[in-house]
């Protein structure tokens, strides 16, 4: 009796197993949906018509599709990865072509400044000065100067390091600055995102095209003039510094933070061919924007007399003002912008032209 | 002097994953990195295929030429190793290669690359052959001991072949007459380069 019971139970569990088994091999079989079923059905006639010919299987072995390993990991299923050497060709591409660029435009910068030299003021400086930079905007733009700086040397050195340095310092050294690079970069990566994101919030207002840009413009801000006579009329910024503004700042700086993210997290199983774009995106936007820094960082330091102490002290001094950005010393002598703070101390170091 | 080539068989390979055991257990591979893989195309479905896969020593090898430190270099025998002194773990030749066989051990948070690591050709890295420190950073040294790869002397069916590529080329050109079909050379041209430019490509096979 006990036994009947036993081998029932044992009839059923059975039965339920195989009709599981059933089940679940229905599931997995291509024939629960259409198109495979159809590709099943098609491959079944081909071997039968043809069974020497195993062409479809074979289209697939570049195709750069998923197909089925049991080893786990990012892309192990893809047997072959052709995008790779698209990549590898285009940087050599970009590279050269962009690095020349960067080369020529310093060269092309040093050839300026012998032939224009420093562009000096025309009236003797007042000594009174304008409050041109709070020390919250001016720390915001050091903020993101400095690390942009930084990722650019840092970055330059992992794109030319290898045929620049390599040579000349030997493998053990380059590979230990490399890997320095590599972690400075990486890190710093996210300071310059955060800076830069409050850089545009607090600069942006200032930056809005107005009409008279245009003049500026048309004359390329008196720069190709050697004399200096030339004049535009230029607010708190200039049509040059707006453009550097929406271009640099803007645009390329946010397409590096957005395609640098991507490079740095590895961890949310990007696939090779979003991190192999993402790459050549970066390294378009990085060498761009460094060869625009460099003109920017030009006129802020040798390029102009005066422009450094803006940055600097956060002062300028009225004849500064008035002769580079007469609209926006309009307004301030008007009272339609605020002077901003006095400075507590003389701020502009003594006997030298602001 | 030999040149060094991987060879997989699919007409033999029956996906037992032996080859990728193997290589774990001669290595002492670590957790998260697998130096060989099996890939199976139209999985289930008649006409199915299996292929063995890693690092195919590539003869215009796209990882030696995008590493920042060029930290690859390449034997007589045509194998390309790599220094885990120099790598700096950037990713770089992970997208360069075609085979996906470079594989980066986690360092850190975030998914913070470690040292490089991929299939040696069982052929160690620039350390003394077979000292502790080459064992601990890349594996045995089976070339400096006069065998063959792990995986390939391993494959039961002998579908995974490693050796002297004009060998693999006879063995391979006689399987295929014999049995009139199977001509697929999975990956030589990717690896190795256009057929006419290629040595001892194996006559009349196709080439993926
Ligand atoms: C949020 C900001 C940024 C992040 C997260 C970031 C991240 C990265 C990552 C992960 C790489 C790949 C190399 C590696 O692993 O070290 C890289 C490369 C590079 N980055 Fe950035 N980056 C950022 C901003 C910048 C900026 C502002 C510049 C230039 C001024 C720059 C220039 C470069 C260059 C030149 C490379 C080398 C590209 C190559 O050779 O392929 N990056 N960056
Ligand atoms: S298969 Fe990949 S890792 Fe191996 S040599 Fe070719 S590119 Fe380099
Ligand atoms: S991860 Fe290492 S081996 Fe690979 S390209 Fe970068 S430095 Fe070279």
């Amino acid at each position: 009796m006990a036994s009947l019971t036993l081998k029932r139970a044992a009839g059923a569990w059975l039965a339920a197993l195989v009709l599981g088994l059933a089940a679940s091999a229905q599931a997995q079989s291509p024939a629960a949906n259409p198109p495979e079923a159809d590709f099943a059905k098609q491959q079944q006639a081909q071997q039968q018509s043809q069974p020497l010919n195993n062409q479809p299987v074979w289209k697939e072995v570049r195709s750069g599709q998923a197909q089925t390993s049991t080893v786990r990991g990012r892309e192990t299923n893809v047997l072959i990865q052709s995008q790779g050497q698209t990549w590898r060709a285009a940087r050599v591409t970009v590279s050269t072509a962009l690095g020349g660029l960067i080369a020529a435009l310093v060269l092309v910068l040093f050839g300026y400044y012998f032939w224009r030299g420093s562009i000096e003021l025309h009236g003797a400086p007042t000594g009174r000065v304008i409050e041109r930079f709070s020390p919250a905007k001016r720390i915001a733009h050091w903020s993101m100067g400095l690390t942009f700086v930084a990722l650019g040397v840092t970055g330059l050195i992992l794109t030319f390091g290898k045929s620049l340095l390599l040579p000349i310092i030997g493998y053990t050294l380059f590979s230990w600055l490399a890997t320095l690079a590599k972690n400075v970069h990486n890190f710093t990566g996210p300071v310059f995102s955060v800076a830069l994101l409050i850089f545009i919030f607090m600069y942006a207002k200032d930056n809005l095209p107005k009409a008279y840009d245009l003049q500026w413009m048309a004359k390329f801000g008196g720069m190709l003039d050697r004399s200096g006579n030339t004049h535009v009329p230029s607010g708190k910024f200039n049509a040059g510094e707006k453009g550097l503004f929406w271009s640099l700042v803007v645009v390329v700086s946010l397409v590096l933070v957005v395609t640098g993210y991507i490079l740095n997290f590895p961890n949310f199983d990007q696939t090779r061919e979003t991190m192999q774009l993402a790459n050549i995106v970066h390294l378009v936007a990085a060498l761009l924007g460094i060869a625009m820094a460099c003109l920017h960082i030009y006129m802020g330091t040798v390029g102009m007399k005066g422009a450094l102490d803006a940055m600097r002290y956060g002062y300028v001094d009225e004849t500064w003002a008035k002769e580079h950005h007469g609209l926006w010393y309009d307004d301030v002598m008007s009272g339609k912008v605020p002077r901003g703070t006095e400075p507590a101390a003389p701020t502009l170091p003594q006997g030298r032209p602001a | 002097m030999a040149r060094m080539k991987f060879l997989c068989d699919a007409e033999r390979c029956i996906e037992c994953n032996g080859c990728v055991t193997a290589c774990k257990q001669e290595h002492d591979i670590p957790w998260g990195v697998n130096r060989r893989r099996v890939v199976t195309i139209n999985d289930g479905v008649p006409g199915e295929r299996s292929i063995s896969v890693a690092c195919m020593h590539c003869s215009d090898a796209p990882c030696m030429a995008v590493c920042p430190v060029d930290c690859f270099y390449k034997t007589e025998e045509g194998v390309v190793l790599h220094d885990k002194d120099l790598c700096i773990g950037c990713g770089y030749c992970f997208y360069a290669c075609p085979f996906g066989a470079p594989q980066f051990p986690q360092a850190g948070a975030f998914g913070v690359r470690g040292k490089m690591d991929k299939c040696t050709f069982c052929a160690g890295g620039p350390e003394a052959n077979n000292t502790a420190d080459e064992y601990k950073k890349y594996g045995r040294n089976r070339l400096a001991e006069g065998k063959l790869p792990a995986c390939a002397e391993m494959c039961a069916t002998k579908a995974l072949l490693g050796g002297d590529g004009d060998v693999l080329a006879d063995i391979y050109r006689e399987r295929v007459t014999k049995r009139g079909k199977g001509a697929d050379v999975w990956g030589w041209g990717t690896a190795y380069g256009p057929p006419g430019q290629q040595p001892a490509a194996p006559a009349g096979g196709a080439k993926s």
